[in-house]
């Protein structure tokens, strides 16, 4: 029981991190049309923006953090600026392999800048651990689940309640018809572009928390992507769950399924084929996701 | 307050779609411009709305002026600021949002938003519909329900100006008839001007004060409303009468287009 439960906190944790990426990924694509493969590669940026302030410049944790924030929302805003803006309504394959080159441009420089070394954050929570019961947790994944919670909420709120929100829902609609409303489009892709890399940027140190700063970590990028489809790319709430879901998916394969023999077949690690296989079939049942609708249409 | 002066535009550098129209919308009045399909008006607001970019529509000559500044550079985001909202053609209300949510939209160019709950009581007081459809999502209204939110949607922003484009398109002729009974009300109590772009000549000169009868992108004749209904080819062409007041037969269509060459 205790391990089911620990199962659970370390999927989720794992899974918040899939679902802020997620969500920085719907965000870009609901406002932009922009489907951004480079995702994964934001959130390694900002792992290393943090790595830099925290661990090399010895500022205080928190400060390294928000800095981190900062740089993220501006390097999204200029990415905009330098290779989107002129983008809007061309063909998606266009964009995708903009975004694709993106993603290699943003690795190299990274590796320019920090070197392909393993890096670690050291946290003020690092290593630290919680008992209730027999059950140990690491306050970095409760703090992991506890932030990506309360920036759910935040983002709900904006969402639904604030002027900017709903323009940038509206603006994702229906561009043309945004601008009739008085709404300056290109500053809500740009929004978009900032919000999106910032919570990549999250994601990131959060990562780094659970394993290391380096280029590789990227990679994670895939899932969120996965965890986007899964919940159905249109909402916030699509992303949070898709992308816990498929940490937790991933946290019991890797503890029940990997390396587990059944008829005498072996099962090598399938802690990473499990999430696609879950995805896949979800796919296969609902081609729009969990949580996606078609478009609203009176017959 | 609006003017419009020689306006040339061609849209992908070699279709003119205007050849030079003059147009004028006085402070508070009500001014319609007729025209069938393709004679250009659409184009026109466009270009006064400055949706250019996006159809590669170019202003070869000409001049857009509002309360006698040029807006013919302007974006669109620069000219709603000034006042001109557009209630688009086909309605264009976002569906995904809610009725509500589409008039927090409407209202983004107001840079007073304290009072958005007292102009969004307002347009209620135009709408009762969309106060009872507040929360519903917009997509699923009828027709003439999404053409009223369409138009709330640009009253709240409490323009100077609100230019409306086929608003009697695809409704039934009562909803017709009670859409266009709100707009004369808006016009009064709001004093707000209104050009109202309409096939439907026969609505439209029942509630404008002047009118512009455009064709392949030219103005063919104008003037005040009453001059207008007691015109002898727009009461045939337009509204479709003939001296005794019956309706036109098919059979004169041919003589129509024979007598429409003088026209344009
Ligand atoms: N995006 C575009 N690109 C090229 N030509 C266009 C474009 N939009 C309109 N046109 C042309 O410009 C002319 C005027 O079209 P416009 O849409 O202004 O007509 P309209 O008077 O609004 O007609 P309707 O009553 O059908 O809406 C037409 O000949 C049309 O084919
Ligand atoms: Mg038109």
């Amino acid at each position: 029981m205790e391990r089911v439960f620990e199962i659970i906190i370390n999927g989720l944790s794992t899974g918040a991190i899939y679902s802020l990426l997620a969500l920085g990924f719907v965000l870009i694509f609901k406002s932009t049309g922009i489907l951004n493969f480079a995702q994964g590669e934001l959130a390694m940026v900002g792992a290393f923006v943090c790595f830099t302030f925290a661990s090399q410049l010895q500022l205080p944790y928190l400060l390294a953090f928000l800095i981190a924030l900062g740089i993220g929302a501006v390097l999204g805003a200029f990415i905009d600026l330098l290779f989107f803006r002129r983008m809007v309504g061309e063909p998606v394959f266009a964009t995708i392999m903009i975004t694709v080159g993106l993603a290699s441009i943003l690795t190299s420089a990274a590796g320019i800048i920090w070197g392909h070394d393993v890096h670690a954050i050291r946290a003020p929570f690092t290593d630290k651990t919680l008992e209730v019961g027999n059950v140990v947790l690491t306050h970095g994944s409760l703090i992991t689940v506890g932030v990506s919670l309360l920036l759910f909420v935040v983002f709900m709120l904006f969402f639904n309640r604030s002027l900017l929100g709903v323009a940038m829902r509206g603006t994702a609609e229906d561009p043309d018809t945004a601008g009739l409303m008085g709404i300056n489009v290109n500053k809500i892709h740009m929004a978009a572009w900032a919000i999106g890399t910032l919570v990549a940027a999250v994601a990131g140190i959060f990562l780094a928390d659970q394993s290391f700063v380096r280029l590789s970590m990227s990679h994670t990028g895939i899932k969120a992507m996965a965890a986007a489809i899964l919940g159905g790319m249109e909402s916030i709430r699509g992303a949070v769950v898709g992308g816990l879901a498929i940490g937790l998916i991933e946290g019991f394969a890797a503890n029940y399924l990997s390396g587990a023999e059944v008829g005498g077949f072996h099962f090598g690690d399938v802690k990473e084929v499990a999430a696609f296989v879950v995805m896949i079939v979800v796919l296969m049942i609902r081609p729009h996701g969990i949580f996606g609708r078609e478009k609203v249409e009176r017959v | 307050m609006l003017k419009i002066a020689n306006l040339e535009t061609v849209y992908s550098d070699v279709i003119l779609a205007l050849k030079g129209i003059s147009l004028e919308v006085p402070p508070g009045m009500i001014v319609a411009l007729l025209g069938a399909n393709g004679a250009g008006k659409t184009t026109t607001i466009n270009t006064v709305c400055g949706i250019r970019k996006a159809l590669d529509l170019t202003v070869e000559d000409g001049s857009i002026e509002f309360e006698g500044e040029s807006i013919n550079d302007m974006k669109p985001h620069q000219i709603v600021s000034l006042g001109i909202v557009q209630v688009p053609e086909g309605r264009r209300i976002f569906a995904e949002l809610t009725v509500d949510e589409n008039l927090v939209i409407g209202s983004y160019s107001a840079t007073n938003r304290r009072d958005f709950a007292q102009r969004k009581e307002n347009v209620h007081n135009y709408f009762p519909i969309l106060k009872q459809r507040a929360n519903q999502r917009a997509g699923y209204l009828s027709g003439g329900e999404q053409q009223m939110l369409a138009i709330a949607r640009a009253l709240v922003a409490s323009p100077k100006l609100i230019i409306l484009d086929e608003p009697s398109l695809g409704l039934a002729p009562l909803v017709v008839a009670e859409i266009f009974g709100i707009i004369e009300r808006i016009n009064k109590q709001e004093d707000v001007a209104i050009l109202l772009v309409e096939q439907n000549a026969n609505v439209a000169l029942a509630i404008s004060h002047f009118g512009y009868i455009l064709e392949t992108g030219r103005v063919v004749l104008e003037g005040p409303t009453e001059q207008l209904r007691e015109n002898k080819d727009i009461r045939e062409f337009y509204l479709g009468l003939t001296e005794v007041g019956t309706k036109k037969s098919f059979r004169d269509v041919k003589h129509y287009r024979r007598r429409k060459r003088w026209l344009s």
